[in-house]
């Protein structure tokens, strides 16, 4: 039965909508930070919670013992605490007037120490709580007792639900655990990019094809028992199987995208990946093996069809959802009683007696001992309640728990509805108090300028470093120590390109991962000898080769095992002596230089003809073994390539010189054809490519204008300008790329650094910049940087570019950025474990720092973005001198210089949003460490060099490792959202803001939290809570003479 | 008389079909002491029988030949049922019984009483601890069926340390007397038996490991519970201890 097209679009479309709320998951290679709910980031943050925890099976906030904790420490506000109570208690219709409802949640809140006061029991109600209170018990009569059952089993065996999971809670199969495991098998044998040494067959097919075309022959499926051949032969299409699928298993229409839902999200590490794959149009292995969420989901419900079916043959299980409707409906006691025991709600002391009674299987004795233990649960599960609410009346007080005692059964029922639905919201009740608390120190701690004078001295150096929090202990060092002005940039300094590494085998996108660049630009040697690989990179590509392949281990590794011990024992113990050495051997890659300018339609055909000429030149030497390079001169390459192009017609002038047969000739123009891609179909492809190469002048004017305008450096220019890009180099470390740059797409900031430096020194660029009223000095040099943040290094680049007057003054620099080095390091070291007095010592916290980044056991080797909580757009003047601990996203911008708004709306959809998805990123790895976050490193494996998996075969762990989010087994981030400063006035904030859809939906759904500190409003700072801006009574000028005279700066630096 | 003897024996030292009748009256006793004595007492009575019988293994040969297989078969069989055993009681009686029953192959192979005795200990102190420590469990959760609530090492820390010490010694761990026992059972049998034995510490250690996903993983969601006091998780620590240090001596004396 073959789907009309029309029903395939249609479950196509299903599967469509179905993955709307699966994050997308990219590369590890280039991680990038993203908020695990944007899915679902149409809806306000509370909601979205809710229903992430239902579709990710996750937690959304802290556990209230935490919150109590974050209180004790003095990080909640309690004044929005008890306004959260007010105001929920206001909204509720029940009314306890023997209650003081307010001290009941007051109570609950901080001193309860349940997880949960109210238990989820299917038995509890207030007339039971209120019997046990009593010291009674209430029955239930024993003629409701099967009607009862039949309403709790339709309320946990909902229809949406995949069918091997309600088999899984009834008979204590592991059909869902085994159904994950094959398909990660499966997966890890597609996606597989270079890992294994033997690779799928097929692959090019895409994914369910391949897999078809496995499964059929695969004896590990035979062996399970698993009949796939029938089932594979019904249905070509991936929808059609998907369609087939849930027919046999009787799952109603109307519920098939809630099911498909449920299917896809159970792995959503392999469904955002897939999902990423399947958009990323410029991903090389996404192009040679296709693959996308259709084929993943045909994939898992044939399998999961077949383990239904085992376990039918094997253990009588239904075979359907109609099957098991019929089970519940008919033998209720018995469905009962199996879901108590393997859902692991049974009472222990009647857990064995079930399991003997199911296991023997007779109707008569379970129905027996179904009728005696519902008592017995409706006992416990309301004397539990019962025990708890008195605990909590006694810690409010004397006369709470009389007034507990004289409740009457409905309003019994009203303070337990009270109380659940207060629990239901409390997370977010405990967040808004931390922010609240967060956002008052940061009112306090802005530094408000006395004078709105722009400073008129130039610097010796002006720095603009990347947003990223860990740029801000380095920008205040760098100030401390001598004449710097530092500016905050998006660490892409807003030049989006796509980037092709000399060496590197395809491009990367280097820029925020919601932008797509348009420009290409390639790196390229600048020494002009033929590139000869070092040996000792030799020699490691051989001992990799060998390591790769199957058979060599068995011959090699007497021969030359004894090799890879030297690297082992130098990295584990004397890690950076081991690098030093390494670094020698190994070699850099010498000068290079970016093609950065746009190409000619003439240029870009001359390096067409360039590059066919070097690969026939190649194709010469490999494919001709007795020719010597230069033995062809350049009129017969030519020739070869016209020949070759399709040009000309006839023999070669070479191949008659060389005696070489018509069909020896015809073969070797065949091979450059199809192996060396000269030919007229790659020539048109270059060609096309081409045109992406480079900026012209007038976008490279307009990148530099608005990089400088945006943070607000458009005059008094200081003879340096650097732009520091950031990375992070780490050893062993599958994580690496996430301690890397956010706005970078999780890359290394230096090509943009490099490619805005270039632009900038360019006369040409001044000169059209000089027309539009930015005049930069002829002195003045835009020097591109790089910062090691896991060291604190920074590395100057393109020196041997700078002019050589500026030669003079460039030790001045460099001593000054290696003392910002060596004491942001000091000053790092005793939060990664080292003894407090290292920060006193700069040259050690230095070295530490460097053996953390060079030890190859170190899970922990910087704590990254991790405690990241603010994000402030403004001039610096706000935060100059102020220790913000690293915390903090700092964007400069001064919006004098921005009339329209149009500089705002950039930083609000770039920065602004890359800042909010590392937070969330960070957020909800902590709350839920093992669903959203990625659990322990320890455990983690490389699965196909694009992800990390727990064990050896497991979802894709998304989210960050508990080594980079919590200490000692508590968070060390403190998870709340981004509190975002904004410094502007409040009504040109606003149209902004109302500019961006997306970005109102973030602040308006309450994703980021806005504060608009009003220049022209004696910077009063303006909260944005429940829909409205409030002004904060902490702020303005006024409020901080009164509080803090010395936050008023002075003169305004 | 020597009938009774036999059938005695048969049903302190576990052999197919008797243990049967083993695990029965041990578990008809109540949670905690009673099982513990009686899981302690009952096998040394078992030996007493093989005492009073005055017999050792001579047997006809082929009479032994399978009687050792007899006993590998039962001892497999404990271990095997033991596999799908998630109540703790059950659990230990069905470990206690497979290695209780190699007592007869180490009897057979003409150990000395007072080495016999030793291996019985082997495997019934562990057990009784652990039945101790099931009632233990028991009055604390109601009941000792591992697996309903998981993560018990985070809330009861001291408690799940002893049951996890208890069950290695009673699983043959290396360094406890078991392991030795055991050492000795695999030297003295003819090489034909040990494709027989080799299975046994796999099944145990199949079944430790069920035990300890039960046991130490998962997050726990019930509710506030009391750890096992100090003291009696000393006076474990101290017996297991003195266990280890009877079985190193043991070992070197050739007990």
């Amino acid at each position: 039965m073959s789907l009309t097209l029309g029903e395939r679009l249609t479950v196509r479309s299903m599967v469509y909508v179905a993955s709307e709320p699966i994050p997308r998951f990219w590369p590890m290679r280039t991680f990038i930070h993203h908020n695990p709910l944007y899915g679902l980031e149409d809806r306000p943050f509370a909601e979205a919670v809710v229903q992430g925890a239902h579709l990710f099976h996750a937690r959304g906030y802290l556990s209230r013992a935490q919150y109590q904790a974050y209180r004790a420490q003095g990080k909640v506000a309690d004044g929005e605490l008890r306004g959260r109570i007010t105001a929920f208690l206001a909204a509720r219709t029940e009314r306890l007037p023997s209650l003081d409802l307010e001290a009941w949640l007051w109570e609950l809140l901080t001193s309860c120490c349940h997880e949960r006061l109210i238990q989820s029991g299917d038995w509890i109600s207030g007339a039971a709580v209120r019997a046990e209170l009593h010291g009674g018990a209430l029955a239930v009569p024993a003629e409701d007792l099967d009607g009862r059952l039949g309403m709790i089993l339709g309320e946990r065996f909902p229809k949406d639900l995949p069918v091997y999971r309600h088999v899984d809670l009834l008979f204590g199969t592991e059909l869902g655990a085994t159904l994950d495991d094959l398909l990660s098998k499966s997966c890890l044998d597609f996606f597989d990019e270079g890992q294994s040494a033997w690779q799928a067959p097929g692959r090019e097919a895409g994914f369910f094809a391949a897999w078809k075309e496995v499964a059929r022959r695969n004896v590990r499926f035979l062996l399970r028992g698993l009949h796939l051949r029938q089932l594979l032969a019904e249905e070509d299409t991936p929808e059609g199987t998907i369609a087939h699928v849930l027919r046999l298993l009787e799952v109603p229409e109307a519920v098939w995208q809630d099911y498909i839902t449920h299917e896809l999200t159970r792995m959503h590490g392999w469904a955002g990946f897939i999902r990423y794959r399947s958009s990323a149009k410029h991903y090389y292995w996404a192009r040679r093996y296709p693959a996308d969420l259709v084929d993943f989901l045909a994939v898992r419900m044939t399998l999961g069809l077949a383990l239904i079916q085992e376990s039918h043959r094997h253990h009588r299980t239904p075979l359907s959802g109609g099957e098991l409707a019929t089970l519940l409906q008919e033998q209720p006691r018995t469905a009962y009683l199996r879901y108590e025991l393997y859902g692991g709600t049974i009472l222990p002391a009647w857990a064995q007696r079930a399991e003997d009674a199911l296991v023997r299987g007779r109707p008569h004795a379970i129905a027996e001992l179904a009728a005696a233990y519902v008592p017995n649960k409706i006992c416990a599960e309301n004397a539990g309640q019962a025990k708890r609410l008195r605990l909590l009346a006694q810690a409010v007080g004397p006369q709470a728990e009389a007034g507990l005692m004289d409740l009457s059964a409905e309003e019994m029922d009203g303070l337990l509805a009270i109380l659940r639905d207060w629990e239901h919201g409390e997370g977010q009740a405990w967040l808004q108090a931390m922010e609240a608390h967060y956002i008052d120190e940061l009112v306090t701690k802005v530094r408000i300028p006395a004078s709105e004078e722009r400073p008129s001295k130039r610097p010796f150096a002006q720095a603009l470093f990347c947003i990223d929090v860990r740029s801000e202990p380095m920008r205040r060092r760098l100030e401390e120590f001598g004449d710097y002005q530092t500016y905050g940039i998006a660490g892409f300094f807003g030049v989006p390109l796509g980037y092709l590494e000399y060496g590197k085998g395809s491009e990367t996108h280097l820029c925020p991962a919601i932008q797509t660049p348009k420009n290409l630009v390639l790196e390229i040697p600048a020494s002009l000898e033929l590139a000869e690989e070092p040996l000792y990179g030799a020699l490691q590509h051989v001992l990799h080769e060998l390591k790769g392949s199957v058979l060599s281990p068995f011959v090699a590794v007497e021969a030359i095992g004894l090799l890879f011990s030297l690297g082992l024992v130098g990295k584990t113990v004397a890690p950076l002596s081991y690098h030093r050495w390494h670094d020698r051997l190994h070699g850099d890659k010498g000068v290079t230089r970016l093609l950065l300018d746009k190409l000619s339609p003439e240029q870009a055909d001359s390096v067409i003809r360039a590059v066919q000429r070097a690969m026939i030149v190649r194709a010469l030497a490999r494919e001709l073994p007795d020719m010597v390079r230069d033995q062809a001169t350049d009129d017969e390459v030519r020739e070869l390539r016209e020949i070759a192009l399709g040009h000309q017609h006839g023999r070669s002038a070479l191949a008659q010189r060389r005696h070489m047969s018509p069909e020896a000739e015809a073969e070797f123009i065949g091979k450059l054809r199809d192996i060396y891609l000269v030919n007229r179909a790659q020539t048109s492809l270059q060609m096309e490519r081409l045109g992406r190469l480079g900026f012209s002048v007038e976008e490279q004017v307009r990148y530099v204008l608005q990089a400088l305008l945006s943070i607000g450096l458009d005059r008094n220019f200081s003879r340096f300008v650097l732009l520091v890009g950031h990375e992070s180099r780490t050893e062993n470390n599958p994580y690496e790329s996430a301690l890397d740059c956010g706005a970078c797409g999780g890359g290394k900031g230096l090509p943009n650094a490099r490619a805005l430096a270039n632009m900038a020194n360019k006369p040409e660029v001044r000169r059209k910049l000089r027309e539009r009223g930015i005049v930069i000095p002829e002195d003045t040099w835009f020097l591109p940087a790089i910062h090691n943040t896991t060291t604190d290094a920074i590395e100057l680049h393109d020196l041997d570019l700078l002019p050589a007057r500026h030669l003079l003054y460039l030790e001045r620099l460099r001593n000054g950025l290696s003392a910002a080095t060596r004491h942001c390091a000091a000053q790092r070291m005793p939060q990664l474990g080292a003894p407090a007095r290292i920060a006193d010592d700069p040259v050690a916290g230095a070295v530490m720092a460097r053996r953390q980044a060079h030890d190859w056991s170190q899970v922990r080797p910087e704590w990254g973005l991790s405690r990241n909580v603010y994000a402030i757009v403004g001039r610096r003047v706000l935060t100059e001198g102020v220790d913000l601990q690293g915390r903090a996203f700092l964007q400069s911008y001064d919006y004098r210089l921005d009339p329209k708004g149009r500089l705002l709306e950039n930083i609000l959809t770039g920065p602004l949003v890359v800042g909010e998805w590392i937070n969330l990123e960070h957020y909800f790895s902590v709350v839920d460490t093992e669903s959203y976050g990625s659990g322990s490193k320890v455990y983690h494996n490389v699965a196909g060099r694009f992800a990390v998996m727990t064990g050896n075969q497991s979802d894709l762990r998304t989210g960050l490792p508990t080594q980079t989010v919590l200490k000692d087994g508590q968070p060390y981030h403190e998870p709340v959202r981004l509190i975002a400063l904004v410094e502007a006035p409040l009504a040109f904030a606003q149209r902004t803001v109302g500019r961006i859809g997306k970005v109102k939906a973030l602040i308006g759904g309450g994703w980021v939290r806005l504060i608009v500190l009003d220049p022209e409003d004696d910077y009063r700072a303006h909260v944005f809570e429940d829909g409205s801006f409030h002004v904060h009574p902490g702020s303005g000028r006024a409020a901080a003479r009164l509080s803090e005279p010395h936050s008023v700066v002075e003169g305004a630096s | 008389m020597i009938l009774a003897l036999w059938l005695l024996a048969a049903f302190a030292l576990p052999l197919f079909p008797m243990g049967w009748l083993f695990n029965r009256v041990l578990a008809s006793l109540p949670v905690g002491w009673p099982q513990a004595l009686a899981v302690l007492l009952i096998p040394q009575l078992g030996v007493a029988a093989l005492r009073a019988t005055h017999e050792g293994w001579d047997l006809p040969s082929q009479w032994a030949f399978y009687g050792a297989l007899w006993v590998l078969l039962s001892a497999l069989f404990y271990a095997f049922r033991a596999l799908s055993a998630r109540e703790l009681g059950i659990w230990t009686r069905l470990l206690a019984s497979s290695g209780l029953a190699l007592t007869w192959l180490d009897w057979g192979s003409g150990a000395t009483w007072p080495a016999t005795e030793v291996f019985v200990l082997s495997w019934s102190l562990p057990a009784a601890l652990l039945l101790l420590l099931a009632g233990a469990l028991t009055r604390r959760l109601g009941g000792a069926y591992l697996g309903l609530q998981g993560g018990l090492v985070a809330v009861l820390p001291r408690l799940t340390a002893s049951l996890t010490m208890c069950a290695l010694a009673l699983l043959a761990t290396p360094l406890f007397p078991g392991f030795f026992a055991l050492l000795r059972a695999f030297d003295r049998l003819p090489l034909a038996f040990v494709p027989l034995l080799m299975p046994l510490p796999l099944l145990w250690g199949w079944a430790a490991g069920r035990f300890f996903q039960d046991l130490l993983f998962g997050a726990y969601r019930g509710e506030p519970v009391t750890d096992l006091g100090r003291g009696p998780a000393l006076l474990i620590g101290i017996a297991l201890a003195a266990f280890l240090f009877v079985s190193l001596l043991g070992s070197g004396v050739g007990l």
